[in-house]
């Protein structure tokens, strides 16, 4: 299965559970300029299971951006693989809370978690919770979580070559986001103020 | 390896012997009465009786924190002895009990400067609590030829009162948790140490906290002032005797680094953990944490922690003064029924503010062992960087390992970069050491002791190698 | 000790791994002083059996026996098989962080001292016999202090397992693939070691699918394994025809 959500557009469910074999790839998509939240819980109960979800979020003016995962390791054999990247300016509020829950006995786990965002403005704030429970010991399980900015250097070199600064802003924010970006259909871009 | 892990547990804790002294102790339980009386004992000043009180009061008004990823079991605070201190030999006032002299020197522990001048220690100066009380402090004259002052916190309240009311509680105010709260209102003892403006500490100092006593908690208090410019080493151990109760260590340590000063503290905390089947053990909850005031100020916490029934613990920094810097290297290693709950706060006011964690967890037996941190960028750090490792290492499948970091950043100058990894010790690491003949138990020792070193060798030489034994010993019976 | 006595005895042996067997009945026999290369094609099943001389978990025997120097191998946990003589000289060296050479070693000399009854050595004495074996086999002081194979180059770490095997005396070493990813003339060097550590009373099997090393250690015996049995025997003429011909004509 391979799924866009479009938050506030779509029917988001809030509890996923994927069994033995099953699979699931699903994006994402919080729309600018609106407050958005996913609560969503993942449980994954059969030897064989895999997610692989993503997330994108590019705030630009005062929207809360709300994001609850809990991927629940519940069986052994499973993976799981969570991607998300976005951009807070204005005075946006984010939050990322997102639990890896690896259940006792559920060796061969594998489990991955990336939360990477970008702060642009004064008056905006990112909050990341990346949390790993851990009850098995034959795992292979990591989160990354990183708050920053643009880098000057990127910058630099791309205003060298002749590009202008807005433009050069915009061409390194598509850089950061493009590891969920190239997964949402061209049509979904202008949703997070993209435009094609 | 699953087939061959059997809980066999053999653990070693060679330190859980105890002084058989005879002590005074106030009676047990709980209230402004009691306090009044160790004050009294102590002979303190009213400022410092009203502060007690005052954090009594504020503690009175506080539950528990129940956020910590532990099992604690239900203390009842009525049922402990809040002072205990051993007798003083009215005929010899000035000397130390010998009983008390072999209890350090079987703990390996220099309390006379004949040893270390003799070059049988290396050169460190020693405070030496036992229970409520500290027993002795060395080399405190030839400290002092450089105006630094390191004697007990009892001894700074008598002889140096307005050092210790100007630092006392800025770092961590009375009501800032409810154990802090409790040790603000009956600490007992603990190490002072002052390095006046530019002195660079010529040896490291050291504070051993030993529990002897049994149904009593200690609670002892630490405060160190690095002023502008100064450099200190200073390191801490403490041991406890094995009894089948739990008994609570809540101390609190302060530690105030002004303007290009530089403090690094060490610890290697070997309280007793419990048996193997989870009885007994110390309830090690401390509250740690340190300011660096002024421009330029470093402070460097690095801990091994592989003693206590349970570990709730979290040094940390705040770092207010403009390029500034801390880190904050851990090694926690949890087995049998031990359960961790520790990490550090980074919290960046001043602009390019720096700030490094790595923390490498291990779990084996049935132990529960989490990190917990959090890294605070402020609106005006402007320029502050935080990276953040976190590593945890399962050995047998009972145990679990978590980690639990909060990230917060309000300044779009400022970088913040956490990673963990959790994974099970290496088998392929394992059948390469006993291939070349090294048996099991001891190839977990050397590859956990690889694991950890990025923090042992932070640690002060002496301490590294107590260090390492420690962890090897430690996970005795983690592997059959 | 008598020369010429059966060192390793292993008869029809069966393994698997995962459930699916490897060696469907192998038959070998290694005197004291013999070299013995044992060739193959990719998925003969030639790491197989050094993994299950060494007791590597996750590798099953379901038939046949090994006897070394007259004990039950099989019966020994793999620090015991390390402690009464053998070593594996792997193909992909375990990297482990944090652990210097010279503490690893020191670990593995003193376990093995200990199991026969030795006293250990003094820390003086072990960096003398670690000095003599690094000289002994031209390396750079600064190995022994470099953490076990971590940023190790191929090469250095094939010749870091020559070095462990010069620490600990083996009675019967096992090269498994010692050459791939060798050029010539850290293959020289790795086979002159090889060729000094040798005693008539210490034994050796080369496991390669490459005729090159076999160039420099010169085997008493080549055996020829495919599909989990050993097809042919030979002198070492049989390298010389599988270097010309491949191991497609050769079967048993």
């Amino acid at each position: 299965m391979d799924r866009l959500y479009v938050i506030g557009r779509d029917e988001v469910p809030q509890r996923i559970t994927l069994g033995a074999g099953e699979s699931l790839r699903a994006t994402f998509v919080f729309p600018s300029r609106v407050d958005s939240a996913l609560d969503l819980t993942v449980d994954l109960t059969g030897p064989g299971a895999e997610l692989d979800l993503a997330g994108i979020f590019v705030c630009a003016d005062a929207e809360t951006v709300d994001i609850r995962m809990n991927v629940r390791h519940l069986a052994g054999g499973c993976k799981s693989n969570q991607l998300f990247r976005g951009v807070a300016d204005g005075r946006s509020n984010v939050r990322f809370d997102g639990l890896v829950y690896v259940a006792p006995d559920a060796q061969k786990t594998e489990a991955h978690q990336s939360c990477n965002s970008l702060l642009l403005n004064e008056g905006a704030r990112v909050q990341t919770d990346p949390q790993l429970e851990i009850y098995a010991d034959d795992v292979i399980c990591s989160h990354g979580a990183a708050i920053g900015y643009l880098s000057a250097d990127e910058m630099f070199y791309m205003r060298s070559r002749g590009i202008p600064e807005e433009e050069a802003r915009r061409l390194q924010i598509m850089s950061f986001l493009s590891p969920v970006l190239s997964r949402l259909p061209e049509s979904a871009y202008s949703l997070i103020g993209f435009q094609r | 390896m699953d087939e061959k892990l059997v809980d066999i547990t053999s653990k070693q804790y060679k330190e859980g012997f105890v002084t058989d002294v005879e002590q005074e102790y106030v009676p047990k339980g709980l209230s402004e009465q009691i306090i009044r009386q160790i004050s009294a004992i102590k002979q303190e000043p009213q400022w410092l009786l009203e502060f007690r009180l005052d954090a009594f009061r504020k503690w009175q008004k506080m539950t528990p924190p129940t956020w910590g990823h532990l099992k604690l079991p239900e203390i009842d605070f009525q049922d402990i002895i809040y002072y205990a201190a051993p007798k003083k030999d009215a005929d010899r006032p000035k000397e130390i009990d010998p009983k008390l002299q072999e209890t350090f020197d079987k703990l390996g522990i220099p309390i006379s400067e004949r040893e270390v001048l003799a070059g049988v220690k290396s050169k460190v100066a020693v405070d030496a609590v036992f229970d409520s009380v500290s027993v002795t402090t060395t080399f405190r004259k030839a400290l002092a030829e450089k105006g630094i002052i390191f004697c007990s916190f009892s001894e700074a309240v008598r002889e140096h009162p307005e050092l210790v009311r100007k630092y006392l509680a800025t770092v961590v105010p009375s009501g800032d948790n409810f154990y802090a709260a409790l040790n603000s209102a009956v600490f007992s003892d603990g190490s002072f140490c002052y390095i006046p403006k530019g002195v660079k500490c010529p040896m490291d100092l050291s504070s051993y906290f030993r529990i002897n006593a049994s149904g009593t908690g200690q609670f002892e208090r630490t405060l160190i002032v690095a002023d502008e410019g100064s450099q200190v080493s200073y390191m801490e151990g403490c041991t406890a005797p094995m009894r089948d109760e739990h008994q609570l260590h809540a101390a609190v340590v302060e530690i105030v680094v002004e303007a290009g000063a530089d403090v690094r503290y060490s610890t290697v905390q070997n309280w007793y953990p419990g048996d193997d089947q989870g009885r007994g053990g110390i309830l090690n909850l401390v509250t740690k944490r340190g300011i660096c005031k002024g421009e330029g100020s470093h402070l460097s916490w690095t801990q091994v922690e592989t003693g206590s029934a349970i570990t709730w613990k979290y040094p940390s920094t705040i770092l207010k003064g403009d390029n500034s810097a801390s880190e904050f290297y851990s090694v926690a290693l949890t087995n049998n029924y031990q359960q961790a709950d520790t990490g550090t706060k980074m919290i960046h006011l001043g602009r390019n503010t720096k700030s490094r964690i790595i923390s490498k967890g291990i779990s084996a037996g049935h132990s529960q062992n989490s990190y917990r941190g959090l890294v605070r960028m402020n609106p005006g750090a402007a320029g502050a960087r935080n990276y953040s490792q976190c590593d945890s290492l399962l050995i047998g499948s009972l145990c679990g390992a978590h980690t639990f970091p909060v990230i917060q950043n309000s300044c779009p100058k400022a970088i913040v970069e956490h990673e963990a990894t959790t994974s099970k010790i290496s088998e392929d690491q394992l059948f390469y050491c006993n291939q070349r003949g090294i048996p099991p138990e001891e190839a977990v020792g050397l590859i956990v002791n690889g694991y950890a070193k990025e923090v042992l060798q932070r640690l002060p030489m002496e301490f590294a190698i107590e260090a390492q034994k420690l962890l090897s010993v430690s996970l005795e019976g983690s592997i059959g | 000790m008598i020369m010429n006595e059966v060192l390793l005895d292993i008869k029809g042996l069966h393994a698997s791994v995962e459930g699916k067997e490897i060696l469907h009945g192998v038959d070998l026999q290694i005197r004291r002083g013999e070299v013995h290369a044992v060739m193959g094609p990719n998925g003969a099943g030639k790491s197989t059996l050094s993994a299950v001389l060494t007791g590597r978990p996750g590798y099953e025997v379901t038939a046949g026996s090994v006897s070394f120097a007259g004990r039950d191998l099989l019966a020994m946990t793999p620090e015991e098989r390390s402690w009464a003589g053998l070593f594996l000289s792997f193909q992909y060296p375990i990297e482990i962080p944090g652990v210097s050479m010279t503490n690893f070693l020191k670990a593995a000399v003193q376990a093995r001292r200990k199991a026969a009854g030795l006293p250990e050595l003094s820390a003086a004495e072990f960096l003398a016999l670690i000095k003599q074996k690094m000289a002994l086999l031209k390396m750079k002081p600064e190995f022994a202090k470099r953490e076990v194979n971590v940023g190790f180059s191929g090469g250095e770490k094939k010749r870091g397992e020559i070095f462990q095997m010069a620490m600990l005396d083996p009675v019967l070493s096992i090269l498994d693939e010692t050459d791939s990813g060798l050029d010539v003339d850290a293959l020289k060097i790795v086979a002159e070691g090889v060729n000094s550590l040798k005693t008539p009373q210490t034994s050796a099997i080369i496991i390669t699918h490459y005729h090159k090393l076999l160039e420099y250690i010169v085997p008493d015996v080549v055996h020829v394994l495919k599909e989990g049995r050993i097809v042919r025997t030979g002198g070492r003429e049989l390298a010389d025809r599988i270097e010309a011909e491949g191991f497609e004509g050769i079967d048993g």
